[in-house]
């Protein structure tokens, strides 16, 4: 860079450069013209969307095969808008009317009719009628497995013996044994009414949305994979469930999800005022959104606390006492403290408090980090390594955490449970996945003793399919815990609610003593950060919103 | 990488060719000829290269997911369903089947979305090319503004920060730029829509964070060849045989100047698209770094190889452009011709 | 990684066609010694003062925090910068300076790996090349103009996701992506002396092949290469951060310097120094190594 050379060519240089930088400028002011004329538009958007709401939302991948993404985190929040369910199951487990206006059932809790609502039409057109109803019983129960279209997990199928219409109305239900989960699951997630020419259609077909013909307060009007959903109000839609305070079309003249895969981005577009709803912003930064005036929603379901379960035939897991250990060497309190807000509750057993027949058992889990040490000793793990690890015989007590890509605030979670056992000698490593191969990580990984689980359910009955090889056995143990398998059949056998409930503890008990689930707290799996002066969201019995009572207070 | 290697490059070829009688425009098409081949070999190379590495991937999403109990396949429908997605052959010939099927244009399938690749990619395509040519265009404002500066402010403080400012640009990761730039213009003082990645000030930030490193670059090569520029003596010989000072401008010290930075915008091309890895995730933008991101946690093998192989075509194509119009400008390079 | 040999590359071009055969050995030793004993820049001071801070950090983390940099006191956490936590603290309660301090060491030792690799792969690349001509020179410079046409980030990213993620591999990868610029560097050094005047009188003095190469045209081959690679360390640095950005590096409790951003990140709004401290760090300890590298470079065109 010679000074000298510079002078020389000078006064012919200025003149270039300084048409350059005109130009420069021209295009620069250009550039900002189009910024302004798009904050401007940006200003008019916020304006005229004021009926409307707009909901972000960290991914719509799961597709729109409902027997795929029915019960998914996130498309079911889509879903709850465009469908029905023939009841409404709420937050505690009641059961009240909706598209099914009244039911009778037999002692036995095997046969079951369901009278419909009047004048419901799908929003084709066509009726909502006991023929579609039955088209919907017949998928849920049993699916079409060789067409790739799974039945409803939780619909009691097995035992499903057939529907059939006894008038235009008027439905009948048989199933081969006691069905105590039939009605209240009719209020879950996956139980959503399509007409059945959208249950007749073909995978690829079902997996555009626009082929989903519901009888929802909302309508399709467009969708774009990986970008948006928009919904519009049906004006003719009458039946709501009384439980939604309010009748006729829904109150907002729409709905946008925008599909905004960042945490961050969700965050900071709620702070900026630039969407009304954000879904899953990180517990950790929830306090300051309260401190400036937002509502935040965690609603809770139905289901399984969030816990670890163990595979007890993974060693070194297979020692129940290194199993307990774990579990007495988590503190929850500081959990709760550091990763959540005041709004999360302990666990207080394996099941949600909100199930009806959980009993409090938190004792049998509680802090004491003595006597899990002692426990760790008991079992020989009770030299250290230089890091400060127990070990036995050489090998280094320790396993992985792959949070949970379903639960937000998993990670900082890990990190701190990693901390906690860390101090008791315990390895913890965590590493973080993503949901496209947790799977990979998790449930196909034979060497995976821990697994969270963030799993709903709207019928207790649910848990004795979990438990042992006859099901999903979450625990590794097969048929080999006798006692186990003794519970599983009393609960799938048990002909009342009382008699079932009194099982439900024994078997809670017994499930915590061995630690082969080590509760964390109670599970918040949807987060709703709403903007100041909404009102009117409903949440059922598996903590999925409904906007049709919606309003937006205007501040 | 910089211009002038580049330029040596374009050189070196064009010497070996001047034995010889041909006439120049002879010269310039066997020259031509040899690059748009040498090309080719490229890309076809860069498909093997990328095929290798990513060969020693562990895994693959069909696999995970017919291995998965839940699902419930028998070992003859699994059977079926790899040897759908060739992942039962030897991989040598999955590399010649997929190298031919790239041949014909086929990209293959995704194996996580069940998609044809090349959907995939038409899909986040003009996206991705949007904020890269924004980018470029703000890189190349930047770089003109700093090179006015450099050549206007005195020799000082002042003069010595704007030449500075190249190496700070340079030196901050572009996630920081990003991250401050919507806490700061989309959160603070609510400039631009964050929920709506496509619109234009969203696009504008974004540009603005891949531009910035970018920027970088070419105002390292504009102002140096600006100094070189000022140093050469033909400048002052063509005003003293009466030039107009517009014409001494115009074909003295723009080009000149220009060149060597239209070179390093070939060269930026690479670094616009694999920074757009970074900036789409910030932004929130779907683009083909979005879908490079979810292929690699998907670890959907035929999805990357199309990105990334279709990433070293544009990066080839552009230069190959440039290479070939390089020669057509560079005064330099026709006087040697002429010579010869 | 591109960005970095502009400068280097600008002016070993410059050499091509201004100095030529002249351009001996011997000049350049000269050249750069006059330069060192020369009066040293305060920029450049500083440069060498942040690099010898971080370069203690790394080897004695101890010896400038007592704090554990993965385990916290979860009650603190969010801390604002202050007299106690000098950076503040992050969202488990862990001290962000020792966290930052404690990852100096990964992050600088990645870096060094990754420049390690590109020095050596790539500049033996060049070197055979270079030096045998012929079709082994043609094979290698056709590899090298494939690596050069795939974005260097995206190669690091399928190389590391090849590997696997961790901070390693992650240096792996960028070292990877950054062969092909050695290679044509030390390729056109070499071609450079080579064809200098000392070396053919060399030869003619019977000087067998390996002996010239390894004692006339490596040493001379060398210098512009090590500048480049002074300046490689700090985009590698830039690199590797972004790979741990995208959560491509170590998993937390790791404190790599982008992973730490990444974690950060979603705490900006209510404790934006979690961003700000360590993607500052990354800038100043870049800048500082790209302004070594600059003056190392005029030093060798004096």
């Amino acid at each position: 860079m010679n000074a000298a050379d510079q002078t020389r060519a000078a006064p012919s240089r200025r003149t270039v450069l300084k048409a350059t930088g005109a130009g420069a400028l021209t295009l620069a002011g250009l550039s900002l013209a189009g910024w302004a004329f798009d904050s401007a538009r940006a200003v008019a958007n916020a304006d005229s969307d004021g009926e409307g709401l707009t909901f972000l939302i960290n991914n719509l991948d799961g597709g729109w095969v409902p027997s795929k993404s029915a019960i998914s985190s996130y498309e079911a929040n889509v879903w709850q808008q465009l469908t029905d369910k023939l009841v409404y199951t709420d937050p505690q487990g009641q059961v009240s009317p909706w598209i099914a206006q009244s039911w009778e059932q037999n002692d036995d809790n095997t046969e079951f009719v369901l009278h419909l609502r009047e004048g419901v039409t799908f929003s084709d057109g066509s009726p909502l009628d006991a023929d579609a109803v039955i088209a919907n019983l017949d998928s849920w129960a049993r699916g079409r497995p060789d067409e790739g279209i799974a039945r409803v997990g939780l619909f009691p199928g097995s035992t499903y013996d057939g529907a059939e219409a006894l008038d235009d109305r008027t439905v009948r239900v048989r199933f081969a044994a006691p069905a105590l989960s039939f009605l209240p699951t009719l209020g879950y997630h996956g139980c959503l009414l399509l007409s059945p020419g959208s249950i007749a259609a073909s995978v690829s077909e079902q997996s555009d949305l626009a082929n989903q013909i519901g009888s929802g307060p909302f309508v399709l009007e467009s969708w774009a994979q990986n970008d948006h959903v928009r919904l519009v109000r049906r004006e003719d839609y009458d039946w709501a469930p009384q439980s939604a305070g309010r009748t006729g079309a829904a109150a907002p003249s729409g709905i946008t999800f925008k599909v905004l895969p960042d945490d961050t981005l969700r965050a900071s577009a709620a702070r900026a005022h630039q969407t009304d709803i954000s879904y899953n912003v990180s517990p950790q930064v929830l306090d300051s959104f309260t401190e400036a005036g937002f509502e935040i929603e965690v609603p809770r379901y139905l289901g399984f606390v969030h816990g670890f379960r163990v595979r007890a035939d993974i060693e070194p897991f297979d020692d129940p006492r290194v199993r307990q250990a774990i579990q007495r060497g988590i503190d929850r309190e500081e959990i709760l403290r550091t990763v959540f807000t005041s709004a999360w509750e302990p666990a207080t057993s394996w099941l949600q408090s909100g199930v009806p027949e959980t009993t409090d058992l938190s004792e049998l889990f509680a802090f004491d980090p003595d006597h899990a040490a002692s426990l760790l000793d008991a079992a020989g793990w009770s030299e250290f390594n230089a890091e400060g690890f127990r070990t036995r015989g050489g090998r280094e007590l320790g396993f992985t955490i792959y949070p949970t890509p379903y639960l937000t605030g998993s990670i900082p979670e890990a990190e701190l449970i990693s901390q906690q056992l860390g101090r008791l000698g315990i390895r913890v490593a965590t590493q973080k996945v993503d949901i496209a191969s947790y799977a990979g990580h998790v449930d196909n990984n034979p060497k995976q003793a821990f697994k969270e689980v963030t799993r709903s359910f709207v019928d207790v009955g649910t848990v004795a399919e979990v438990i042992t090889d006859d099901g999903e056995d979450w625990f590794g143990v097969g048929s080999s815990d006798q006692k186990l398998v003794t519970l599983r059949d009393r609960i799938a056998g048990a002909g009342n609610r009382e008699q079932r409930a009194t099982v439900i503890d024994e078997l809670s008990r017994h499930v915590l003593e061995e630690a082969y689930f080590i509760p964390l707290e109670q599970n918040v799996q949807r987060i709703y950060v709403q903007a100041p002066g909404l009102g009117g969201i409903t949440f059922n019995a598996v903590a999925v919103p409904s906007y049709y009572a919606a309003t937006k207070e205007k501040s | 990488m910089s211009a002038t290697l580049s330029t040596a490059e374009s050189k070196e070829r064009l010497t070996p060719v001047r034995s010889g009688n041909r006439s120049p425009a002879r010269r310039y098409s066997t020259y031509a000829l040899r690059r748009v081949a040498e090309s080719v070999l490229v890309v076809l190379l860069a498909y093997v290269l990328v095929f290798l590495v990513l060969a020693a991937i562990p895994g693959d999403p069909v696999s995970s997911q017919l291995d998965n109990p839940q699902n419930g396949y028998n070992d003859e429908e699994k059977a079926q369903i790899r040897s759908f997605y060739g992942l039962d052959q030897p991989i040598l010939v999955q590399l010649a089947l997929a190298l031919g099927n790239f041949l014909r244009g086929d990209l293959g399938i995704s194996l996580s979305m069940s998609l044809p690749v090349g959907d995939l990619i038409g899909t986040a395509l003009p996206s991705t090319l949007v904020l890269a040519g924004t980018a470029l265009v703000l890189a190349l404002l930047i770089s003109l503004a700093l090179g006015y500066l450099s050549q206007r402010l005195p020799t000082g403080a002042a003069n010595t920060s704007v030449r500075f400012l190249p190496t700070v640009f340079l030196s901050t990761p572009n996630f920081l730029i990003g991250l401050i730039l919507i806490q700061v213009f989309a959160v603070q003082l609510r400039l631009f829509n964050v929920i709506d990645p496509n619109g234009l000030g969203s696009t504008l930030f974004a540009a603005l964070t891949l531009a910035i490193p970018v920027s970088a670059q070419i105002a390292q090569v504009f102002i140096t060849a600006l100094d070189e520029t000022a140093a050469q003596d033909y400048t002052e010989v063509a005003v003293s045989r009466g030039l107009r000072p517009g014409a001494v401008i115009l074909r003295h010290l723009i080009r000149p100047s220009l060149l060597p930075t239209v070179t390093v915008c070939g060269l930026a091309v690479g670094e616009l698209l694999g920074g757009s890895l970074i900036t789409e995730t910030i932004f929130g933008r779907n683009g083909i770094g979005t879908v490079v991101q979810k292929a690699v946690s998907a670890q959907d093998i035929p999805v990357l190889q199309a990105t990334v192989v279709f990433s070293a075509v544009v990066f080839v194509l552009v230069n190959l452009a440039i290479d070939l119009i390089y020669p057509l400008l560079d005064p330099r390079l026709r006087s040697k011709e002429k010579a010869a | 990684m591109t960005a970095a040999i502009l400068t280097t590359d600008e002016s070993a071009g410059g050499h091509q066609q201004s100095d030529g055969p002249n351009h001996a050995g011997q000049d350049i030793s000269t050249g750069s010694g006059l330069r060192l004993r020369g009066r040293i820049p305060l920029s450049v001071g500083i440069a060498f003062t942040v690099l010898a801070i971080v370069l203690a950090w790394s080897l004695f983390p101890d010896l400038f925090t007592s704090r554990n940099p993965a385990a916290g006191v979860p009650n603190r956490k969010f801390t604002s910068p202050g007299l106690n936590y000098w950076l503040g603290t992050d969202h488990l309660g862990r001290d962000l300076l020792a966290r930052i301090i404690h990852g100096s060491a990964s992050s600088m030792t990645s870096a060094l790996i990754a420049v390690t690799i590109g020095v050596v792969v790539g500049g033996l690349m060049g070197l055979v090349g270079g030096y045998l001509g012929g079709w082994i020179d043609a094979v290698l410079g056709r590899v090298v103009d494939v690596l050069l046409a795939i974005p260097s980030f995206l190669l690091a990213v399928i190389v590391v996701t090849a590997l696997g993620y961790d901070t390693r591999n992650a240096a792996i990868a960028t070292g990877l992506s950054a062969v092909a610029v050695f290679a044509r560097l030390m390729r056109s050094s070499v071609l450079q002396v080579r064809t200098s005047v000392f070396i053919e009188a060399a030869r003619v003095n019977g000087g067998s092949g390996i002996y010239i190469l390894f004692r006339h045209i490596l040493p001379n081959a060398v210098r512009p290469v090590l500048s480049l690679a002074v300046l490689q360390f700090g985009l590698a640095i830039l690199t590797i951060a972004g790979l741990a950005f995208l959560g491509y590096g170590d998993p937390p409790p790791a404190s790599d310097w982008g992973l730490l951003v990444a974690d950060g990140r979603e705490h900006l709004l209510h404790a934006p120094w979690l961003v700000i401290a360590p993607g500052l760090v990354i800038a100043i300890v870049v800048l500082a190594v790209s302004r070594i590298s600059r003056w190392l470079d005029q030093g060798r065109n004096q």
